[in-house]
This record gives structure tokens, sequence and C-alpha cells, in this order.
């Protein structure tokens, strides 16, 4: 599972996660043993249609379940921050790809067990996230530069302090004030004289920090940009902000939540190229989440599919498009309309997805697939490799432990 | 230092200056919105005047010495019409002046309203908030609590604790704080537990923010507006009912106060003498009109999602 690319660092590697959820109707098995890693530097496009559990598998690196009614059932996540590369002691060389950093297995934590104040200092600092509606993630009541300043001032009180010209033991009201822990009398203080320029100084650092953040998302005149409030941007405008925000701490890792769907193709294009290029520079792990088969084959270098809580297939972005094995994401390709598809023929997948309360112990896919035996109805395939990188769940490329394989030369159904 | 490069933008737009430009830029929208409503702006002056009335009280009558919120007696003109030289709007029975009345029965009904909905606002939006933010048991015990509350009727379950308590106007005041909480618990909690749900509350935990700053900057200021639209409701409402418990006799007889006056002055509508209860009578109706106008046209104003539209 090596790729010489990327020196097999992985960022992230999630092993067994399950979550589920409590329903009326039972115990919903949203995800169920999804394992795969992120290697450094990569863009992992996860891929399924609504409900499949991608964006649950998402959030579970934050840890933003609703508990409850969301359970934890079980797995890890286990998440290896950047640490001062080992070969070059940060001076930049091949293995880190000049960045002088890369990430790290002596800092590796599992972000499911963690106590909840570590997993604070990696929020927006270790790992971000961009969400789907750029017009619901930004609060209505603050200027959208208050809200990139947060992750500053949050996670870089001692830059923030630098940048302003005090000494670094700066202690007191003026420290609460650039880490954003205000004590009762603070504002009083904050007000005398000595300590009023003090905090004009860190105010004037902390907005070059915020329009520096918000011109690496290439906006026009960010200064001017940080006064206005969410409902005064247009979308695009409000998801570079998302981004500056998400990015402004240089994340090891970024979870993207289907950040274009909310968006126009034309601001998508941007949009999409904008995280390219900010993350190739710094270097950061996206994990692309989108149902966009095609959007995903543009951006990913490698792909996972996921279906009904689990990880179907998952290879290089070229080995799963060229060569897709499992019946679903045949399914899914052959689904997307081309240039040459007949007017009012959409192909589609019989069937829908199936319920989630208490699964049986066959392949998920029956019943929409169509090439299913006896030995999918009584037996749960496994993610197995079919090349190094190339993995499948599904007997047509592995021996089930009973029964009849499926064969594509035949479909039963 | 941070890896952000920093390019060379001034630091305008961020200062304490310029926030405070935009703050003045939102209450100016704010301003507006309440200005292009003729119901509000009626509702707003007629405020403007009572409030002026009760400000200015002392230079507009003399203040009756030694307690000024005692109706002043003038044994010698009982029951004079309006117009009555010393006694613009007339005496009641007692030969208290009617126009006394109203105009100190402004400061007790400021008094009265600023206190009541001061406290209740307070104590409902902590609990509110409490209960949304926790959940779980504390949120079902405390709801449960204000759903007994909310199971008597407002002025019933006021005339109960102000009747037990004895016939004061301090009393009136604890009976209806006691009553009236429960609403700002109810709106706060149901608040809370809408804006916890919104994905900038998921962004806020996901740039790391703490709970206490995210209470603060993401879920308060956006539950705020339908807490002071009931507060200004409430200031209307809170005279209303006073005067009520007053009407009945639950304050102490002879203060300056309107409900007081209009029982006073009751007995002798029915020989005419229409004054004593008619002047007070329409003080409780404008104040509690004027504060309804107001909190209507704030509740559109208020709203986000149409300022500068």
């Amino acid at each position: 599972m090596l790729d010489a690319k990327h020196g097999g660092a992985t960022v992230a590697s999630v092993r067994d996660l399950k979550v589920h959820f409590q329903s009326k109707r039972g115990v919903v098995h949203a995800v169920d043993g999804v394992s795969f890693d992120i290697r450094d530097g990569e863009t992992l496009g996860l891929v399924g249609e609504t409900g499949c559990g991608k964006s649950v598998t998402g959030r579970s690196f934050l840890r933003l379940l609703p508990v409850p009614p969301g359970i934890l059932a079980g797995g890890s996540v286990m998440f290896n921050a950047h640490a001062v590369c080992t070969s070059c002691e940060g001076t930049g060389c091949e293995t880190c790809e000049g960045t002088g950093r890369k990430a790290s297995q002596d800092r590796s934590v599992n972000l499911l067990g963690i106590p909840s104040e570590d997993m604070r200092r990696i929020r927006g600092d270790r790992i971000a996230m961009i969400f789907q509606d750029p017009g619901k993630a930004l609060n209505p009541t603050l200027p959208v530069g208050a809200q990139i300043a947060e992750v500053f001032l949050q996670h870089r009180t001692d830059e923030l302090i630098a940048l302003a010209g005090l000494p670094a033991d700066t202690v007191g009201a003026v420290r609460r004030f650039a880490s954003q822990s205000p004590r009762f009398g603070d504002g009083w203080l904050l007000s005398l004289p000595g300590v009023r320029a003090q905090r004009r100084r860190v105010e004037e650092a902390l907005a070059t920090m915020v329009a520096g953040a918000l011109a690496e998302t290439q906006v026009p005149n960010p200064a001017k940009l940080m006064a206005r409030y969410p409902h005064e941007l247009s979308g695009g405008m409000r998801q570079r902000v998302m981004i500056a925000q998400a990015l402004a701490c240089n994340p090891d890792l970024l979870i993207a939540d289907e950040p274009t769907t909310a968006l126009d193709v034309t601001v998508e294009a941007r949009i999409l190229e904008l995280i390219r290029n900010l993350q190739q520079r710094r270097k950061t792990s996206v994990l692309y989440i989108s149902h966009d088969l095609s959007l995903v084959r543009r951006i990913s270098d490698r792909v996972a599919v996921m279906y009904a809580g689990r990880i179907v297939e998952i290879g290089t972005t070229a080995e799963v498009f060229a060569n897709p094995r499992h019946p679903y994401t045949r399914g899914l390709m052959a689904a997307v309309p081309g240039a040459d598809t007949p007017r009012g023929k959409l192909a589609a997948i019989r069937g829908t997805v199936p319920e989630l309360v208490d699964p049986a112990a066959a392949c998920r896919f029956c019943g929409r697939c169509p090439y299913e035996t006896g030995a999918c109805r009584n037996n749960d395939p496994f993610l197995e490799a079919i090349t190094p990188s190339h993995l499948v769940a599904c007997f047509i490329d592995h021996p089930a432990p009973s029964g009849e394989r499926p064969s594509y030369d035949r479909a039963t159904a | 230092m941070t890896d952000v490069p920093h390019s060379r933008v001034d630091a305008e737009g961020m200062t304490a200056d310029t926030a405070f430009r935009v703050r003045m830029r939102r209450l100016f929208g704010v301003l507006q919105g309440l200005a292009s409503n003729p119901a509000t702006v009626i509702g707003l002056v007629i405020i403007a005047l009572m409030l002026a009335m009760a400000i200015f009280a002392p230079w507009i009558l003399e203040p009756n010495s030694p307690d000024p919120y005692q109706m002043p007696r003038d044994w010698g003109a009982v029951r004079k019409p309006p117009g009555t030289p010393g006694h613009l709007l007339g005496t009641t029975n007692e030969g208290g002046d009617v126009l006394y009345g109203v105009i100190w029965g402004s400061r007790t009904s400021l008094q009265l309203s600023l206190m009541v909905v001061g406290s209740t606002m307070i104590v409902g939006t902590i609990i509110g908030s409490v209960a949304g933010l926790v959940g779980g048991w504390v949120d079902e015990v405390l709801m449960r609590i204000v759903d007994v509350f909310l199971s008597i009727p407002e002025l019933i379950f006021a005339l109960a604790i102000a009747a037990v308590l004895g016939p004061s106007f301090g009393n009136i005041i604890f009976a209806l704080a006691v009553v009236l909480w429960v609403k700002y618990a109810r709106i706060m909690r149901a608040q809370v537990l809408q804006i916890k749900q919104n994905d900038y509350v998921d962004a806020a935990r996901v740039i790391g923010d703490s709970r206490v700053n995210i209470y603060l900057r993401d879920i308060l200021p956006n539950a705020v507006t339908p807490v002071t639209v009931q507060a200004t409701l409430d200031m209307g409402n809170v005279v209303l009912i006073g005067a009520t418990l007053s009407f009945i006799g639950l304050s102490e007889a002879g203060i300056a106060e309107w409900g007081v006056l209009v029982s006073e002055g009751q007995a002798g509508i029915a020989s005419g003498r229409w004054w004593a209860s008619t002047f007070p009578g329409l003080m409780i109706f404008l104040w509690a009109l004027s504060f309804n106008l107001v909190g209507d046209g704030l509740r559109d104003a208020l709203d986000p999602r149409t300022e500068g539209r």
C-alpha cells in the first residue's frame, strides 16, 4: 500500500470506525467498520450518495457528532500531526518536499480518545474543516474579520503578541485579550491608558494576520472585506472566508465536506482551484467529501467509494476510474451522463439504499446488484487488495467463504 | 511565527474605531427600520413623552412631602371637575389631584416595568440558556418547573402571590417578577436549541473555540432578538397587570399609581364624575399601546436578514 511519491507517511488513519445512531426504529449503523489512511499531502476523495455515512466519517475526525443520538460504537482515528522533518531537520529535503515538516508517528493521538481540551487545541490548528453551506457556517452577528480573528486568538496568541511588538512574557489583561479568555474587570483594565495602547497594537497585529489570511484566498481588498457581515457577501466570497478561516493556522489536515455544493459551477471551479493551490503550496492533506464523481476525479489523488456505511472500493484515482471493480462503483460511473448520452435516458442504479437498522451479515449491495449470487447474500465481503493500492469489497474479485462467486460475465438479475 | 505570509495590507477594518463605526451602521439600520413604520414612530413618540413626563415630574408639579409618591390631599376641594384652578384635571372623592396622580404615576409605572422586566429578563435568560445548553435531565427539570408556572394564568398567579404577601406596591413588583421570568426562559431555551444546530456553532467548535466563547459570541447575540422584543412588549403588559392588581386593592391606598387612581375614581363614574378614572385609565392604555407598537416594530427591524433591504 506504500506510495513512493508520498514517502508512505500517513497523516491520519481510520481503523474500523463505527458510528451508530439511536432512532425510534432501532440502532442505525451509519458508519459500520470504515478503515482508510490519509497520506501526507494527498487529497483523498470520499464519494457516495446521500446518507451513506461520508459526512459522519468526516465529522468524526473533529468529534463533531451529535451525542446523543450518535454513538461512537468503536474504532479509532489516529492522527499524526506534523513535526519537523527528521531527515533534514527543517531545512527542506525530498522526503518532506521542501517544507521541512512531515507527519510524525511520535505525535500520534487517537482523536476519538483524547480529552476534550486536547481536542480543542487540535481543532482549527492542526485539523480544520470547510462546511457545505458557507451561508450557514458563518455567524450572522459578527463581521467576517472577527470570525477569522477567532482562530488566531485561540491558537496563535504568542505570535500575535510578538507581531504586536510586545515582550513575549506579556501577562495579564493584554495576554488574556490576545487569547480571548477575558476575566471580569478586563474591560476596565484594557481601557487604562498604557494598557489601551498595548491592546491597540494587538488589535492591529490581529488585523494584519486576518488580512494576510484573507489575501491568501485572492480576495480583492481584504482589509475592507474584514468589516463586512456574512449577509453582505456573495456565496463565493463567503466560502473564501471559510477557507481563509480553515487554512489560517496552516492545518495538517483539511476536511472539506462538499464545499462547493452550494455554489454555482463557475465559482465552484475557482474555489476548487484555490483549495488545490493552497494545498499544494502548504502540503496540507485534504479529505474531500463529495457526491460528485467527475469533481472528485479532477482533484483527488486517491478515491474511496462509500456505500451504506462501508467503504466498498478504494484506490488511486487512475485505478478506480480506469478499472472500477465494485458493481456499485460501476453503477455510479454509468449513471454519470456524458455528452453522448441520448436525450431522456439517464442510467440509474435500481432500488434504494437499504435501511441500516441492524444490517444482516450479507453484502450491503444485495438487492441492487445485478451480479449477486447466494454467496453475496450469506457472506459479508470485506476490503481486500487486488493491486497493492487498489482494494475492493466484493466477491467478484475474491473467493467467498461459501457459495457461488458472482461474475461480470453473467448478470443474474 | 505563523506560516501565514502577511501581505502588506493596512490594519484599517479591524481597529476599534472601525468596529465602532460598523456597530453604528447596524444601529442606524435598526433605527431606519423602526422609522419606516408609522405605527412604531407613533409608539416611540408616546414613549418619549411618557419618559419625559416621568423624568421631569418634580419640575412639572411640586413633589408632595414627605413622600412624593403619596397623593397630596386637598380636603377643601373634593370632587372638582377638570379645569378647576390648581387642579387642572379635577380632584377625586378624597381631594386627590388627578393631574398629580397622572404625572407622578408615570414614575411609579416606569419603576414597576423596569424592575420587573429587568429582573425577569436576566433570570429567564440564564435559566433558559442553561436548559438549552446543558440539556438532558437539567433541561427536563427546569422546563417542567416552567410548565408549572405557565399552567397558572399570569394575572391569577400574581394576584395570589401579592395577596399572600399583603397589600404593597413592592409586593406587586415581586409577584410579577416571580410570575413572568418563565416566558424568557422558554424563549431563550428555544433559541439556544435552535442556534446550537447551526453550522456556525459547529464551525466555531471546529476552530477550537471554548464553550464560553461559543455561547457569548455565537449563541447569545443570535438569541437576543426575540428576548428584546418580548421585553419591550412586557414593558407595557407589566403596567397593565400591575394596574389591575392595584385597582383591586393590592397596593397601598393613596399612592400615586394609575391603577389606584382608577379605583379611587370608579365610585364617582355613575354620578357623572368621569375624570378621576378616565385620565389615569387613558395613561395605562397609552403606555401599554405604545410599548406594544414599538415591540412589534422592533421585531421587524431587528431581523438581521431584512436589514438593508
